[in-house]
């Protein structure tokens, strides 16, 4: 996954809930030095078990996208496939640009 | 279900690294034709016919292996078998441990979360008296912070919940132990679905990477200090100052700190979220904390209980015995009045 364009990542989930697995993942996703140097922002905020909100994930990006995924509809790999594409573009930009 | 056999599986394979002389493997494979006419078919008997072998000679040799079955190549502790038998023990011995997830911590930073866990763990108070008034046991050097392999460890969950070896044994002849065919069965048959299952509440938390804090008795002194520094909230349960714990304040450290993520906990059987073990980490004095609040719960309850009840009554004695007053401040001057009428009759 690339990771290298994302500036902030915000999750509110409740780990109770076979809903909120993908959104853990994504989090697992990160690389280790990715909240190194304040490179990469990352809040997360659990919440009660009795709790029947739907997870929530929004990232943002360099140039200021910001992207809310549905994780109990992509799964794992459709929010890596969501993230990816728009990292692309922005990964194309940063390599004209050089 | 194979009938149960005569030989210890432990000792098979103790023995199996010796050198075998000839003689007992002839011994064997003289053995095992005897062992399968016994078994085959239990209700066929012959009374004239006594077998010419001897009964002691049926038994399997304590060294038999089967052809079939050859002993694991796989050292012990990287078995998986072995695994599942450490965590179903684990679930059973365990009364409190704490789930978190853990997102890519290198090891530098796992050698840090275990180091700083140490150092506040060691703080803690040493308790007085021990459980029930026995020898005080000191519960640090035994609490851990390992990462769990999930999938072997919800098998080894649903084995504890849903497979009881005793109610098995007294069934058939079959094997009880938690690798077994039986248990398999058990768990395969069980609904695991069923809301009111600890197993249902917490599988839903053993998905991706987690890792587990055990301790071996529930003390909130000790979890309120593990709390403190892995999953700290400001008012209950502050993280160290940078004064008094400068470790806790590395870089290496904090990113740690920011990985990990207390997602849920399992006390005495029970599933508890991030905030039913804060409050089981915020109990003050432990159980006996929890006991002496109750006592005195109930002694004010009964009280109250007292009062409530006297009171009643009370008002009712008063209502009564005003109306007797009013009653006989009514009759009273009634008298003098009569009086009065009779005087004035007979004037």
């Amino acid at each position: 996954m690339l990771t290298r364009f994302i500036t902030e990542v915000n999750t509110k989930f409740n780990p109770f809930s076979a809903a909120s697995r993908s959104t853990r993942l994504f989090l697992a996703n990160l690389p280790a030095n990715a909240r190194a140097n304040g490179a990469m922002k990352v809040t997360t905020s659990l919440l009660p078990r009795t709790s029947t909100e739907p997870p929530m994930l929004l990232i943002k990006f360099k140039d200021g996208k910001e992207m809310s995924l549905d994780g109990e509809k992509l799964g794992i790999k459709g929010i890596v496939e969501e993230c990816d594409r728009h990292s692309r573009t922005l990964q194309k930009q940063a390599d004209l640009n050089e | 279900m194979p009938a149960r056999l005569n030989c210890s599986p432990a000792r098979v394979a103790g023995r199996v690294l010796r050198p075998q002389s000839a003689s007992s493997l002839s011994r064997a494979s003289a053995a095992i034709p005897a062992v399968q006419q016994q078994t085959g078919v239990p209700s066929r008997q012959y009374a004239a016919a006594a077998s010419p072998i001897p009964l002691a000679a049926l038994r399997l040799p304590e060294n038999y292996i089967p052809p079939t079955k050859p002993p694991s190549a796989r050292p012990v502790e990287s078995r998986k078998s072995q695994l599942l038998r450490s965590y179903t023990a684990l679930l059973r011995s365990t009364p409190l441990i704490l789930f978190f997830q853990h997102n890519n911590l290198t090891a530098v930073e796992w050698a840090a979360v275990r180091r700083e866990l140490r150092k506040a763990l060691e703080e803690v108070p040493k308790p007085v008296a021990g459980p029930d008034g026995g020898l005080p046991v000191d519960p640090t050097d035994y609490i851990q912070l390992t990462v769990l392999r999930t999938r072997i460890f919800d098998v080894a969950f649903k084995v504890v919940e849903f497979f009881d070896a005793e109610a098995a044994a007294g069934k058939s002849n079959a094997y009880t132990h938690d690798l077994s065919a039986t248990a398999y069965e058990a768990i395969k048959k069980a609904n695991l679905e069923d809301p009111n299952s600890t197993y249902a509440q917490i599988s839903p938390l053993l998905t991706g990477p987690v890792a587990a804090l055990t301790m071996p008795t529930v003390s909130p002194a000790h979890l309120a200090a593990a709390l403190k520094i892995l999953a700290p909230s400001a008012p209950a349960f502050p993280a160290p100052t940078r004064k008094k714990n400068p470790g806790y304040h590395e870089p290496v450290a904090q990113s740690a700190f920011q990985k990990l993520l207390l997602i849920g906990g399992r006390v005495e059987g029970k599933a508890f979220d991030q905030d039913g073990v804060k409050w089981v980490g915020g109990i003050e004095g432990g159980l006996d904390g929890l006991r002496s609040q109750l006592v005195s719960m109930l002694q004010s309850a009964g009280l109250g209980l007292t009062t409530a009840l006297e009171g009643h009554s009370k008002g009712l004695w008063l209502a009564l015995e005003g109306r007797r007053t009013q009653l006989e401040e009514e009759q009273n001057p009634k008298k003098p009045e009569e009086g009065e009428a009779k005087a004035e009759e007979s004037s």
